[in-house]
Parts: structure tokens; sequence; C-alpha cells
């Protein structure tokens, strides 16, 4: 009745890369949609190769898996993006100028000399950050796939219908 | 014992959301005061949000720290919580018929991709509305999956 149940890991990375890379790209802006899609897909391929029916639990963990997966990649994925990102990011700076009085010291010449310097603490600690709200945008994700996907319909029994007919004979009589 | 982990989840969910949402509330005060605080709000909140000005609702003179969208999906998710005990109760949990997930989904899928493919442009108030229908379905199943890692193999999951 309670099969072997897949791995969960190699989907997960499967849907972690896909969500990462497309969120980690500045030219496809869906918010924490691809989050979800990446773990819905994550999801569909534990399913796919189950030889048993997965429940919401499983959808979680699976998702979950994948929106570390997803945060870890994308913060690889931005790192060549960083000079596109460096100008779009000034856009915003500078629209956000509009609203403000209180922009750091000396921010416009820091787009000037690019993205600045590297800071590998503060490269860890978003992508701790990131992690955790990956994680539960994964978690939901994975619960939707599964409840999308996760169902399998059990193969009829076989000798259920001479079962069936003995035990009608049985009642009859 | 399981109906008490339920209500764990739920109650743990709950003051996730709430201060999720609050955070979003919080980033334009905080500005307006001159607080740096609201800086690093918006920040936190970059990872999941374009944070686009032009669409985004406005208080106190700023931007709130998620787009209209986003915000219709968490103030969705917040509506969902309110009602899950009245629909669900914390006895048992399950997930919700796809037929919902699909009709609640459309909208918010239909207006996306037309705004992704530049077919149309939505309003604030639209982008908001579709995003609010979907966030009220979300709990009903972010609930159910971690009701049941947390319950594991306990027979009240159906």
């Amino acid at each position: 009745m309670n099969g072997p149940k897949p791995g969960l890991l190699r989907p997960a990375l499967i849907g972690g890369a896909v969500a990462g890379i497309l969120s980690g790209s500045p030219l496809f802006c869906l918010c924490c949609l691809w989050i979800i899609g990446g773990a819905i897909l994550a999801s569909y391929l534990v399913a796919k190769d189950s030889p048993v029916s997965l429940k919401a639990g499983d959808g979680a963990l699976v998702g979950a898996f994948t929106g570390i997966f997803a945060a870890v990649i994308r913060a690889i994925v931005s790192l060549p993006f960083q000079t596109f990102n460096v100008a779009l990011l000034r856009k915003f700076m500078e629209r956000l100028a509009e609203f403000t009085q209180e922009m750091p010291e000396g921010w416009d010449t820091w787009f000037n000399r690019g993205a600045g310097p590297f800071s590998i603490a503060w490269f860890l600690l978003e992508l701790v950050f990131w992690a955790a709200i990956f994680a539960v945008l994964g978690a939901l994700g994975g619960i939707i796939g599964m409840a999308l996907f996760g169902k399998k319909t059990p193969p009829p029994a076989q000798g259920t219908k001479n079962e069936t007919s003995q035990d009608t004979g049985h009642r009859q009589s | 014992m399981s109906r008490r982990r339920i209500l764990l989840v739920y109650l743990g969910t709950l003051a996730g959301i709430l201060a999720w949402l609050g955070a979003i509330g919080l980033a334009p005060y905080l500005r307006s005061r001159g607080v740096p605080l609201g800086k690093f709000i918006y920040v936190c909140f970059s990872p999941v949000c374009h944070q686009i000005p032009a669409r985004s609702f406005v208080a106190w003179g700023y931007p709130l720290a998620v787009c209209a969208r986003c915000l219709g999906i968490y103030s969705g998710f917040l509506a969902g919580m309110a009602l899950y005990p009245f629909l669900r109760g914390f006895s048992t949990v399950r997930l919700p018929k796809t037929k919902v997930f699909l009709a609640l989904t459309a909208p918010i899928a239909v207006d996306t991709a037309g705004n992704f493919f530049r077919l149309w442009a939505t309003s604030n108030i639209l982008r908001l509305g579709t995003g609010f229908l979907w966030g009220i379905i979300l709990p009903f199943y972010l609930l159910t999956g971690l009701a049941e890692l947390a319950l594991k193999d306990k027979k009240q999951i159906e």
C-alpha cells in the first residue's frame, strides 16, 4: 500500500535551477511567481516518477528545497548581470531620489564606478535571507504542485470480480 | 494533540502574514519619518517584488514595499486565513478542490500574461483585485502542507 517514495533532491534542483535562473535575470521580472512555478515543476517531476500518491507534506518538502536551491542559483546567476542590474538600480535610485532627501552620500558616484567592491559577508547575508523567503514560497508552490499532480489512481485489484460474485452468491443464499 | 498542532501551525502562519503585511506598510511610514530601517525593509522585499513605484500604492507619500499585485496576494492570503477556521476548522486538514483553485487563479494568470506580453496595461486596482482573489486560496494549501509535516503520519490527515 505504501510503496517507496521517489527522491526529492534532484527534482528540487531542477525546479530550483529554472526558478533561480529566471528570477536572477533582470529580463523576466515576475516577482515571486518564478519560485512558485519552479516548485510546481519540481512537484510534477517527483509525482511523475512516483508509483504512489504523494501528499501535501511531500510537496512542502520538495518545494522548500526548490526555494533554497533557487536562492543559491539566483545569487550566482545575478552576478554576471550585475552591470545591467547596476543600470537598472541606478534608474530606481534616481526615481527614489525624487521621493527622499536622505540618499546615501555619494551614491551617484558609486554607480559611476560600477558595481562597487564585492562583499562576501553581504552576499552571504542576502543569500541566507533569500533562502528563507524562497523556502516558504517554494513550499507553497510545492504543495500546489502536489495537489495538482500528486494523486495516483490505484489500479483495480485483481480477483475483485471473483470475490464480488462469491459475496453476492453468499448474500443471496 | 493533532488539533493543537494544527492550531499552532495556523497561529504561526497568521503571525507570519501579519508581520509580512505590517512590514509592507511600515516601510513607507519609516521613510516618511526619515528612519533608515525603512530603506532596509524595501531591500528585504526586493527579491520577491519589482517594487516599481508606478505599480505600487502610496502611503505617507512613499510607495509601499511591494507592488499592487503582490499587496493583493498578501491581503488575500490574510483574508483566506480569516476564513479558514470557518471553512475547515482545526480537526482535520484537506486540500481545496482543483476547480476552485483554477477558478481563482485564472484572473491573475490571464492578467499577468496580458501585461507580460504587453497586450494590455492593467490598473493598480485591478492588479490588487486579481491578486486578492488568488491570495484567498493560498492559505488552504500552505496550512495543509505544513500541518501534514507537523503531524506526519497522524490519521487525522485526509
